[in-house]
């Protein structure tokens, strides 16, 4: 089997491809342009389109359309673009419009450090839209996890009908590594339901004892109608406040409810350990060396890498927690998702170490927190 | 097809003030597509945020009715992933100007086969009578009480120089001669504007004291001249009416069918 040798944003781009994107636009930021590039190479010899949009607010704009017109698209962008994105992810949650969208964080806030990586983003992913529903955020760890959770957000989006963030990190995107693609674990692919031709189609119907309305793309056979107002089933505008609350409340429960069929995790836990060390993204690297050093000493301690951040798994997170006493939670900023496991924690106690100053949380630096 | 089979009726009384324009030039522009036969499924209608965009929700097409400003943008996505489409995005003067402003020229300069209608009442009329980039100097406003001084936009001119490859004006008072137009809008291959001037009797017309509608449009008629008319070469301050540019330029699909039979070339030789 062939090996290959490539960064994470390389592998993001082919995964992309393999799930069947077939529309991508971007404007360029450091460091999440390569993805651009490889897209670029990838897509118009399989007919698919690559645009450069005018700024970030157009190339999201762009997919959107894509999307309703039925092809599976994708955008990266770092910080500085997220922020323009926030009302285009509102109405990809309100108009079930699916996207997988890609942040390879570099260090904030504002225009912060283009090539120094960092986790910064993770709250403002998850809240950065209006009206605070619910989006899925994966987070990858290495190269082999953005090939992996790429075709994985591709599946979400598709299914759910909505916006689908891989949270990267400059560290991990601009990073090579060798990977064997084809003894990956991928999933099957799957594409958004389609209303079937016999069945009459409602833009926002939803069948019984589903939550999610099937799909039928703008410019094909069926008129299709689709807006960023409160709507109703036949997406026209409604002021109804019971179809407006039902609403709302489905697009948070598609998600919430079924987080337990999409948690992504690495949990190697040790029965004698009376302390948790919980992270995501490139600190799991050291993580999982500051772990095998530990036990060396001859300390039990256990090792939680989250790859789904939100919607939080929180029945998972709870079994993990209730194993232990402690939980210390290590990320690259000041204390983001530690957030969500207090929040979680009973009896347990939550300790937090975060830095952003651009450089990488080491195996000694956990091993000293968690030795205080 | 009549007319009224373009229209989502049960979706009406709509929610036009009455005497506003944007009316107006939906029959103008309905009118247009039933002369040129095109089929509904064929038919996007792509709109942002305002009175004007409303439009989408009552015509029987695809509708999108997306974001104030972003309307282009998304009209964009649409036409490069179905290029075989009429895409059609009508737009208010602060949706397409002012926060869509960035939008517009760069569609305008890709020269996508989009039709853009720009539906230029001189005001913000959802929000309650702010100015737009198109109002000019000394208008009233709920945002310029003491006047604006705030210099417009020429829609034809900036879309000229932008690189749209079809520009034209027209007002809500000339129906037939927008209808006319908006068919020859929709059938150009390349980035189409056509501006049409409207009136908002309820914002516009009452700060300005331009009186109620039917004397706005009476304006309509009098402050504007065909291009190459009389009336016109005597009276140069009229606002001139017409076809300025109608030209053929490489569409930017059809551009990009090229980048991808070239990409197919590379990969297989
Ligand atoms: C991002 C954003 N900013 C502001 C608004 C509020 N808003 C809705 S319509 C509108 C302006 C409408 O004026 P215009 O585009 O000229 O259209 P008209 O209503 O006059 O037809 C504004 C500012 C919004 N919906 N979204
Ligand atoms: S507020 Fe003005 S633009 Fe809006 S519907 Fe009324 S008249 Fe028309």
């Amino acid at each position: 089997m062939a090996l290959s040798f490539i960064d994470g944003n390389e592998a993001i781009a082919r995964a992309a491809v393999r799930a069947g994107c077939r529309f991508f636009s971007g404007y360029p930021i450091t460091p999440a342009t390569t993805i651009y590039q490889q897209m670029l190479k990838l897509l118009p010899p399989l007919k698919g389109v690559c645009l450069q949009g005018e700024d970030e607010i157009a190339s999201i704009g762009f997919c959107l359309g894509a999307s309703m017109a039925g092809l599976k698209a994708m955008t990266a962008t770092s910080g500085p673009g997220i922020s323009l994105y926030s009302e285009q992810i509102s109405f990809a949650l309100s108009g079930e419009i699916p996207l997988v969208i890609v942040d390879v964080q570099r260090l904030g806030p504002s225009t912060g450090s283009a090539t120094k990586g960092a986790d910064g983003d993770i709250q403002f992913l998850r809240w950065g839209s209006s009206g605070g529903l619910p989006v899925v955020v994966l987070a990858p760890v290495d190269v082999r996890d953005c090939y992996i959770l790429t075709m994985h957000a591709f599946n979400l989006a598709e299914q759910y009908r909505c916006p689908v963030f891989i949270a990267s990190n400059k560290e991990i995107g601009m990073t090579r590594e060798s990977i064997e693609i084809d003894s990956l674990d991928t999933p099957d692919l799957l594409t958004r339901k389609y209303c079937p031709e016999d069945q009459p189609y409602l833009p926002f119907q939803v069948p019984p004892g589903t939550m999610i309305p099937p799909f039928l793309p703008i410019g094909g056979s069926r008129l299709v109608r689709q807006t960023s107002s409160t709507h109703d089933p036949e997406g026209y505008i409604t002021a109804d406040t019971d179809i407006i609350g039902q609403v709302i409340e489905r697009l948070d429960k598609k998600l919430v409810t079924n987080v337990d069929t999409f948690t992504f995790f690495e949990f190697d836990s040790d029965p004698d350990a009376e302390t948790l060390l919980l992270v995501y993204g490139v600190t799991a690297r050291a993580a999982k060396t500051a772990v095998e050093q530990m036990r060396k000493g001859g300390k039990a301690i256990s090792l939680l890498i989250l790859k789904t951040l939100y919607p939080v798994p929180e029945d998972f997170i709870k079994q993990c927690i209730n194993e232990v006493k402690r939980v210390v939670v290590v990320e690259m900023n000041l204390g983001q998702y530690v957030r969500e496991i207090e929040r979680l924690a009973e009896s347990q106690h939550v300790s937090h170490f975060g830095k952003m100053d651009g450089e990488l949380i080491s195996p000694e630096l956990i091993q000293q927190v968690i030795a205080l | 097809m009549a007319v009224k089979d373009y229209l989502r009726q049960r979706f009406f009384p709509h929610m036009w003030c009455p005497g506003c324009g944007h009316g107006t030039i939906l029959n103008s522009l309905l009118r247009a597509i039933e002369e040129l036969e095109l089929e509904k499924k064929d038919i996007v209608m792509t709109s942002g945020i305002g009175c004007s965009a409303r439009i989408s929700g009552y015509v029987d097409f695809h509708s999108l009715h997306t974001m104030h400003g972003r309307a282009l943008a998304c009209a964009t996505g649409v036409k490069l992933s179905r290029p075989h489409l009429n895409v059609i995005v009508p737009m208010g003067d602060g949706d397409a100007l002012a926060i869509g402003g960035n939008h517009f020229i760069h569609a305008a300069r890709r020269n996508i086969d989009i039709t853009a209608i720009v539906m230029n009442n001189r005001i913000y009329g959802m929000t309650g009578g702010q100015f737009s980039p198109l109002s000019g100097v000394g208008i009233k406003a709920t945002t310029a009480p003491y006047t604006t001084i705030d210099n417009n936009f020429d829609v034809v001119e900036l879309a000229t120089a932008a690189g749209a490859s079809f520009v034209a004006r027209s007002t809500a008072y000339h129906v037939k001669e927008s209808t006319d137009i908006l068919k020859q809008a929709i059938q150009h291959k390349g980035f189409s504007v056509v501006e049409i001037l409207s009136q908002c009797p309820t914002h516009y017309g009452r700060k300005n004291k331009e009186g109620d509608a039917v004397s706005m449009l009476e304006l309509h008629k009098t402050n504007t001249a065909k291009i190459g008319s009389k009336a016109l070469e005597k009276n140069p301050v009229l606002t001139p009416r017409g076809i300025f540019v109608d030209t053929d330029k490489p569409e930017y699909c059809a551009e990009y069918e090229k980048v991808i039979a070239f990409a197919m070339k590379e990969k297989t030789s």
